[in-house]
């Protein structure tokens, strides 16, 4: 056992889990990864700006090394070629994204939750990612080594979500030995006569010019983050009987809310993406109404309610602050209109 | 004296390249280089970017890597890390290094990571048709600069030699000086960094009033001379090599 925060509980999880490079650049609140990790036996490169960071992680993996980078939000959205890039050319890698309030510079020091979508969709092209995002400190260090099996098994990137929130709080973790650490399937660099590149390929020739072969690359980068994914339909769900609500939330906000589920059901995916389908289509038949709070806008709640066919309730959490009493409350007034309703 | 073929994908060939182009001469050169020089598949690892240069990976039979635009020297720092036994040798063009991959270009050479990176310079983005690179010399007119470029070409040496790494410059037309040069940045311990003045017919030299690629490669055998010295800075129109 031991009392540490977030950062450090990943810092922890990659030590377990086998990396040995770790490229980065300082932001808040990511900073004191970078930090951590430094003061370990893990290689750091600190290097100009979170582009060049992921892309020499990419070149460490395809060396041969368990990799990884972490960043925030807009360091996030500089690495979005490289993600997309690192899909391509199936090289596996681990990216950690602590979100903080945008867009732009922000609110640096507040939790949001607005890179969902980012996480999702934000590389241009067609690609599939497996995004995790735990809701303690204790997961955090569990979802690390996760994510660098998981990296390794799909040969694929992995990103882990975090937040400002759940990067400073400190938890006591349980570093439990008996997780297992998958070995470096991919041959490292120096072996054979490879030409790896992030054009449209098959066999490691590029064939810019061809839809078939393309067509069938898509497939089946899609289908192996499904394979990879079905190991891992990571949610948490506590049922009520006498209750006709689901409240469906995520993250740091999934605790701040943990005291309604005395009251209502509660539905928690870590497995952010690719989505729960199955496993909340068939929990959210049981309630008449369900709510989604979110600490964005609007990005998850469109998903979920795409899946359960229906219209929902939907609080957005703003600018990093939550006021608990003031959800609990519309909650409970909740009619079942067919309108979306707005609170905060 | 045909060996150094076994390092290159003939299979491949003819190359993608318009018939003229100065690339092929640099493949050319960094192959018998490598060869003279013991590379091979084993210890070697090539790393490209994007545009024109950025295919030239792929013919090498080695492990190539044919990366993002701009991004051939974080990926390359970042195999050399984590593998030091690999010679990682960056070949790529002047827009992808000194353009979009600038910044990298200044911290590469500043951290002395030891990779060699050969900037293939045909002063034009040659692949996008023909715009002008940041190496595009003043009042050149280009695709994108129908009334001449306005601003002034960049000189990477000052960059390079701050950090007092090996700066080289050869052209296509000097071949076995620019072979030397080659083998010279490869046996350097630190950062080094090998500028090749090419030719683009297609791209820059048509515009530039040029009537057959022979013509550009003969006006670098007119324009630049043989520096003699290893410690002072090349001049404009000078080929050779510093390390101070």
């Amino acid at each position: 056992m031991k009392l540490t925060n977030g950062n450090t509980a990943i810092v922890l999880g990659a030590l377990k889990a086998g990396c040995r490079l770790f490229a980065g650049y300082p932001i808040t609140p990511a900073s004191s990864i970078l930090e951590e990790i430094s003061a370990t036996k893990i290689k750091v490169m600190q290097m100009e700006d979170e582009i060049a960071s992921i892309n020499c992680a990419i070149g460490a993996s395809l060396a041969g090394v368990k990799s990884m980078t972490a960043t925030s939000g807009p360091g996030f959205s500089l690495m979005q070629e490289a993600i997309g890039y690192s899909n391509m050319i199936e090289v596996p890698l681990v990216i950690v994204d602590v979100q903080r309030v945008g867009p732009a510079t922000g609110m640096p020091t507040k939790p949001s939750q607005g890179d969902i979508m980012q996480s999702r969709f934000g590389s241009h092209g067609d690609y599939c990612p497996l995004v995790f995002y735990p809701n303690s400190v204790e997961e955090l260090y569990k979802y690390t080594i996760k994510a660098f099996n998981n990296a390794e098994i799909g040969e694929m990137p992995v990103v882990l979500l975090s937040d400002a929130f759940l990067a400073n709080l400190y938890e006591t973790v349980n570093l439990d030995d008996n997780i297992e650490i998958k070995k470096r399937k991919l041959k490292p660099l120096g072996k054979a006569a490879r030409h790896i590149t992030g054009l449209a390929h098959q066999r490691n020739s590029p064939k810019p010019q061809s839809p078939k072969e393309y067509r069938s690359f898509i497939d089946r980068i899609f289908k192996k983050t499904y394979v990879t994914a079905k190991e891992n339909n990571d949610y948490e769900f506590s049922g009520k009987k006498n209750s006709d609500t689901l409240i469906v939330s995520y993250g740091c906000v999934s605790r701040f809310l943990s005291d309604l589920k005395n009251k209502y059901a509660f539905f928690r995916p870590i497995r952010i993406w690719p989505f729960l389908k199955k496993e909340l289509g068939l929990i959210a038949k049981n309630y008449k109404k369900v709510v989604v709070v979110e600490m964005n806008n609007g990005q998850y709640r469109h998903e979920v309610e795409r899946v359960i066919r229906k219209r929902l309730f939907f609080f957005r959490v703003l600018g990093g602050e939550i006021d608990i009493k003031k959800i609990e409350k519309n909650i409970e007034k909740l009619k079942c209109k067919t309108t979306s309703l707005y609170s905060n | 004296m045909q060996d150094y073929l076994t390092l290159l994908k003939l299979k491949k060939l003819p190359t993608t390249w318009c018939p003229g182009c100065g690339n092929g001469l640099v493949v050319k050169a960094l192959a018998q280089a490598m060869h003279e020089l013991k590379m091979n598949k084993h210890n070697t690892v090539i790393v490209s970017g994007i545009g024109c240069n950025g295919r030239s990976a792929g013919y090498f039979n080695l492990e190539s890597i044919h990366t993002l635009h701009g991004r051939a020297i974080p990926v390359a720092e970042g195999i050399k890390t984590a593998n030091p036994k690999l010679n990682v040798i960056v070949l790529s063009g002047d827009g992808d290094l000194l353009a979009i991959g600038g910044n990298h270009l200044l911290h590469a050479s500043r951290r002395k990571t030891n990779i060699t990176v050969i900037c293939v310079n045909n002063r034009i983005y040659g692949m996008t048709g023909g715009q002008a690179s940041p190496t595009t010399p003043l009042n050149a007119k280009t695709a994108s600069t129908p009334f001449g470029n306005e601003f002034p070409e960049i000189d990477v040496q000052p960059v390079v030699l701050a950090n007092n790494n090996l700066y080289a410059r050869s052209t296509v037309y000097h071949f076995d000086h620019l072979k030397q040069v080659i083998k010279k940045a490869l046996l350097d311990k630190e950062f080094s960094f090998v500028e090749v003045m090419s030719n683009c017919y297609q791209g820059y030299g048509k515009k530039a009033g040029y009537m057959h690629p022979y013509e550009i490669i003969m006006d670098f055998k007119k324009n630049y001379n043989m520096s003699r010295s290893h410690k002072k800075e090349l001049k404009k129109n000078e080929i050779g090599f510093v390390k101070k």
